[in-house]
């Protein structure tokens, strides 16, 4: 129908099952981009309320059975994505799918047993993503650990250049510097992509100054990011002890790297039981069973000693207070885990160190994913991320044609305001452009901007 | 209370008007028809309104039910007030009264006309009045959504309180892209009707301004018969249509995907038929003996039928003058209505299938009395919301109904006059039985009974909630509160 053809320039046909965090994130993200969806879900008030706030339709069901699916237009759709709170169900709905319709399909699955076959998994039930909150969350804070003087370290090209969030304080080396003077300051080359200042977001250019208060995002090579840390004289002494609390997926996931990076972990959960299927797990680690929130076992169990403390209780409330606590009674590293994201602006004014979005985490995989699919032949998305409350993203670019960006030095392309190329990935090696520059074809290039919705390379012109 | 998103919608609103007021001076340039002068009039006057209240854009696009309900009626409201205005400047109807009447009549797709003829009308006035017809029966609202960009989900709120029906779905994921898709088959059933009646040698014009009265189920004709005077043909072809209006889009949109299992036994869509013959078969019955020829008889029961029960109230035969066991099938008709989701008015066929089942649960809970049996349709289960709103609904609708009859009741008019007046105006139907006849019309009326009838018409085309709405105070002191209180200080 007229519909049908004009589909592909407006938006993917999406069908999302279950509507839980994750999935309400994603239609949340994903409506507003401008693709058709439809939500599954079993219960009727999730569905309304969601299809109340936004522009897409509910149905009523259960998403593996192949009639709820038909009704959801399972003939036509381009993405399938499960991700209600049960994995199997999860990989029978995109099977299902798979053999009703001819679309791609993406699966939450979070069990660890799963986890270790996930490539298996992928191959065999022919599904374009898996995707695992609790291990992506892991990641994450593994690479903050890794790195405790930022905020928020996110990786590019393959791992070898890093994104890192990074708060200016008073006596900051950097308070007070003018961008354009920064190789005076300090020899490792960094490019500042983006500073939040008094709530608002920019890109900088070379005019501005730091200013202390200041949240500072920068890219450099990944050798180079301790240099940066010595040269300005914050200390990254490296983390040896970790004090988790709760027992979940995402704390096995992390106890299980950090276990393999040489760290101690020591894990309060108060079940039994799983206090006892953990020491069969991990067994390098300290499980202790206990109340996490109770404020005598920290002591007894040492917190003041810690060096970093990451609660990872489901209680958004509680992780923020522990943390809270934390800060007052040790100089721990802490990171806040937070799943819903109601009263953001209350929680970015607490001081809670680093913060992670697992809902976010797991839905910038899979819009990257879709943006990718929507783009036309030329480029394609590497890897997405939302920093600042998504106020910007940073894309990775992969070029496979030539295009209207490519083979123009960057000081001749009409580039839009807002927007700064961080770095460029030739053939293996990153280097940060400058004027006379041009994009090639096979380079992938990041790109950072307050723009939201860029889908291929050429987005970034005017 | 989002007040801002209020006007700016209200502002598109008057701005799709103007545009839609320059159809009718297309067709006084046509046949050099002076009346089209004063439609550019009113054109300039809503452009130039529209325009301002939409200079400013909104401060925030989110808003909920109780802003698209006032958004709908006083969309209603404005629309009907600016509508009427070429009737009254062009001095085709000298009575302001009259003519918020007819253009109400016509927007909600009603057809109680207060003028007695009708032939006389010059060319622009005629298509106008049937013109709004089209434009109300699909709902400008609709409209709106469909062609003007707006981003985000709050959207569905205005069509919740515009669309007809126990509960609104989307037929795609998209609400502009439903809306699209409901005008396009609207449209589209429009020009074949118009194809259609133009092969049984009715000239153009009288075939377009029928197809568009048919196609919001309004009623208002071109000549002062109605259809009596045309051919066989011509009124076969309108019941067709007319009971194609009346059926739910939803099954249009099921066909168009070659859905047709789904499509034909959509409950209600099935319930709708049976309805429809088994009341053709009692009035056929009756009346056959007093005809010539049975094919005749045939035909005036269903056009009959077909007019009242889609609400459109065209007529070929006084059935003022039937046995009064045909007139009781009509006025029960009346109350049944079209489908929920077609642009036919009344309490809606899938209403009345809650309702029975409603009734049928009510009874077995008096067997079993803990027996617990959730309400299905299409089998789907109905949410308790719905079944309670439907309810609430009917009970609102049946105190609205008697306390019309009575307040009209003042102007001393039978029984029988009082009750099919309203009947046939909250309805949406036209013609009632005896002083409202289908040969007579609602002129005799006093001025007071007329905005009576007014308000009904309205209150059953928006499904009575979203115009109540706007008697409650705290709306108002929501939306305006802020300034009383900055006046105070």
């Amino acid at each position: 129908m007229f519909r049908q053809k004009k589909a592909v320039k407006q938006g993917l046909r999406i069908i999302i099952v279950g509507c839980g965090k994750v999935g309400s994130t994603l239609v949340e993200i994903l409506s507003n981009e401008g693709n058709d969806i439809t939500i599954i879900d079993k219960n009727p008030q999730k569905l309304e309320s969601l299809t109340n706030t936004f522009d897409v339709m509910g149905i009523e069901g259960n998403g593996a059975s192949f009639t709820t699916q038909e009704e959801a237009g399972i003939k036509n759709a381009d993405l399938m994505i499960a991700v209600t709170n049960s994995d199997e169900l999860n990989l029978l709905c995109c099977t299902v799918a798979k053999q009703v319709g001819n679309c791609a399909t993406i699966a939450r699955v979070r069990t660890p047993e799963y986890n270790k076959e996930v490539q298996y998994l992928t191959d065999q039930l022919g599904l374009a993503m898996i995707i695992n909150p609790e291990f992506e969350v892991a990641k994450e804070i593994s690479r903050i650990l890794y790195l405790p003087s930022a905020l928020e370290v996110s990786s590019f090209a393959h791992g070898q250049a890093e994104l890192i969030k990074f708060k200016i304080y008073e006596d900051s080396k950097l308070n007070g510097v003018r961008i354009s003077e920064l190789s005076g300051v300090i020899k490792t080359k960094i490019l500042i992509c983006a500073i939040e200042r008094d709530d608002k977001v920019f890109i900088p250019s070379g005019n501005d100054r730091i200013l202390s208060g200041d949240i500072i995002s920068f890219v450099t090579p990944r050798k180079q990011v301790k240099d940066f840390f010595t040269q300005i004289g914050v200390k990254s002494s490296k983390i040896k002890e970790v004090m988790i609390i709760g027992g979940g997926k995402a704390a096995y996931y992390l106890s299980n790297m950090l276990l393999n990076m040489g760290m101690s972990v020591k894990i309060i959960e108060s079940n039994k039981n799983r206090c006892e299927e953990l020491s069969l797990l991990l067994p390098k680690a300290i499980i202790i069973n206990g109340d996490g929130t109770n404020e005598e076992l920290l002591k007894e169990e040492g917190i003041a000693t810690a060096q970093a403390f990451i609660p990872l209780t489901g209680i958004d409330e509680e992780n923020i207070i522990l943390t809270l606590y934390a800060k007052q009674v040790s100089v721990a590293k802490v990171i806040t885990k937070i799943n819903r994201i109601n009263f953001r602006g209350v929680i970015s004014k607490l001081d809670l160190g680093s913060i992670v979005y697992p809902r976010y985490i797991t839905s910038e995989a899979i819009i990257a994913y879709v943006r990718a699919k929507r783009a036309s032949m030329n480029s394609n998305i590497e890897a997405l991320y939302h920093m600042y409350d998504h106020r910007v993203e940073a894309i990775e670019f992969l070029i496979d044609k030539e295009s209207a960006a490519t083979g123009q030095t960057l000081a001749n392309l009409p580039l839009k305001k807002s927007l700064i190329i961080a770095l460029i990935n030739r053939s293996g090696k990153i280097f940060m452009p400058s004027g006379s520059d041009s994009l090639m074809v096979g380079d992938s290039v990041m790109i950072v901007t307050t723009h939201t919705g860029f889908n291929t390379i050429q987005d970034i012109l005017e | 209370m989002n007040s801002s998103v209020v006007r700016y919608t209200l502002g598109q609103v008057l701005k799709i008007e103007s545009a839609l007021l320059l159809l009718p001076c297309v067709v006084a340039l046509v046949y050099f028809d002076r009346n089209g002068i004063y439609f550019l009039i009113v054109a300039a006057m809503c452009g130039l309104l529209g325009f301002g209240m939409t200079l400013v854009k909104p401060s925030s696009n989110v808003f909920y039910l109780k802003e698209g309900c006032i958004i709908t009626s006083l969309s209603w409201i404005l629309l009907s007030f600016f509508g009427c205005l070429p009737f009254y400047l062009s001095d085709t109807i000298p009575s302001i009264t009259d003519a918020l009447f007819e253009t109400i009549s016509g927007f909600t797709t009603t057809g109680a006309s207060i003028l007695s003829e009708v032939e006389s009308l010059s060319e622009s006035i005629t298509f106008w009045r049937c013109f709004t017809h089209w434009i109300g029966g699909m709902g400008v609202l609709v409209f709106l959504l469909a062609i003007i960009p707006i981003g985000g989900g709050s959207q569905i709120n205005i069509m919740k309180a515009e669309s007809p029906g126990p509960s609104v779905g989307k037929l795609v994921p998209k609400i502009r892209s439903t809306a699209r898709i409901l005008y396009v088959i609207y449209f589209v059933l429009t020009i074949i009707e118009i194809i259609f009646l133009t092969f049984g040698d009715m000239p153009i014009f009288e075939a377009i301004n029928t197809a568009t009265a048919t196609a919001g189920t309004g009623g208002f004709g071109v000549k002062n018969d109605s259809l009596t005077g045309y051919s066989p043909y011509i009124q076969w072809v309108v019941t067709v249509f007319m009971i194609l209006f009346g059926v739910n889009f939803n099954a249009y949109y099921l066909l168009l995907f070659r859905q047709f299992k789904k499509a034909f036994t959509m409950e209600e869509v099935v319930h709708y038929f049976a309805i429809i013959l088994i009341a053709i078969g009692i009035i056929f019955t009756r009346i056959v003996g007093s005809y010539q020829y049975a094919a005749d008889a045939l035909r005036d029961t269903a056009f009959q039928v077909a007019s009242i029960i889609t609400t459109t109230g065209f007529s070929t035969a006084d059935f003022d003058k039937w046995p009064a066991v045909c007139q009781t099938v009509l006025v029960f008709l009346m109350f049944i209505g079209a489908c929920a989701g077609s642009t036919g008015g009344g309490i809606k066929v899938s209403r009345l299938i809650i309702l029975r089942k409603t009734i049928i649960k009510e009874m077995t809970s008096y067997i079993h009395p803990k027996s617990i049996k959730k309400l299905k349709m299409d089998d789907k289960p109905v949410e308790h919301e719905v079944v309670r709103a439907t309810n609430v609904f009917f009970i609102t609708f049946v105190l609205i109904f008697s306390l019309s009859v009575l307040l009209i009741a003042i102007d001393g008019n039978d029984l029988i006059t009082n009750f099919t007046a309203v009947a046939a105006t909250i309805n949406n139907i036209g013609p009632g039985l005896s002083m409202v006849g289908p040969t007579q019309n609602f002129s005799h009326f006093s001025i007071f009974s007329k905005y009576i009838l007014m308000f009904d018409m309205i209150a059953g085309r928006l499904e009575l909630f979203p115009l109540l709405m706007l008697f409650h105070p705290e709306l108002w002191k929501e939306m305006y509160g802020h300034y009383i209180r900055k006046f105070n200080r």
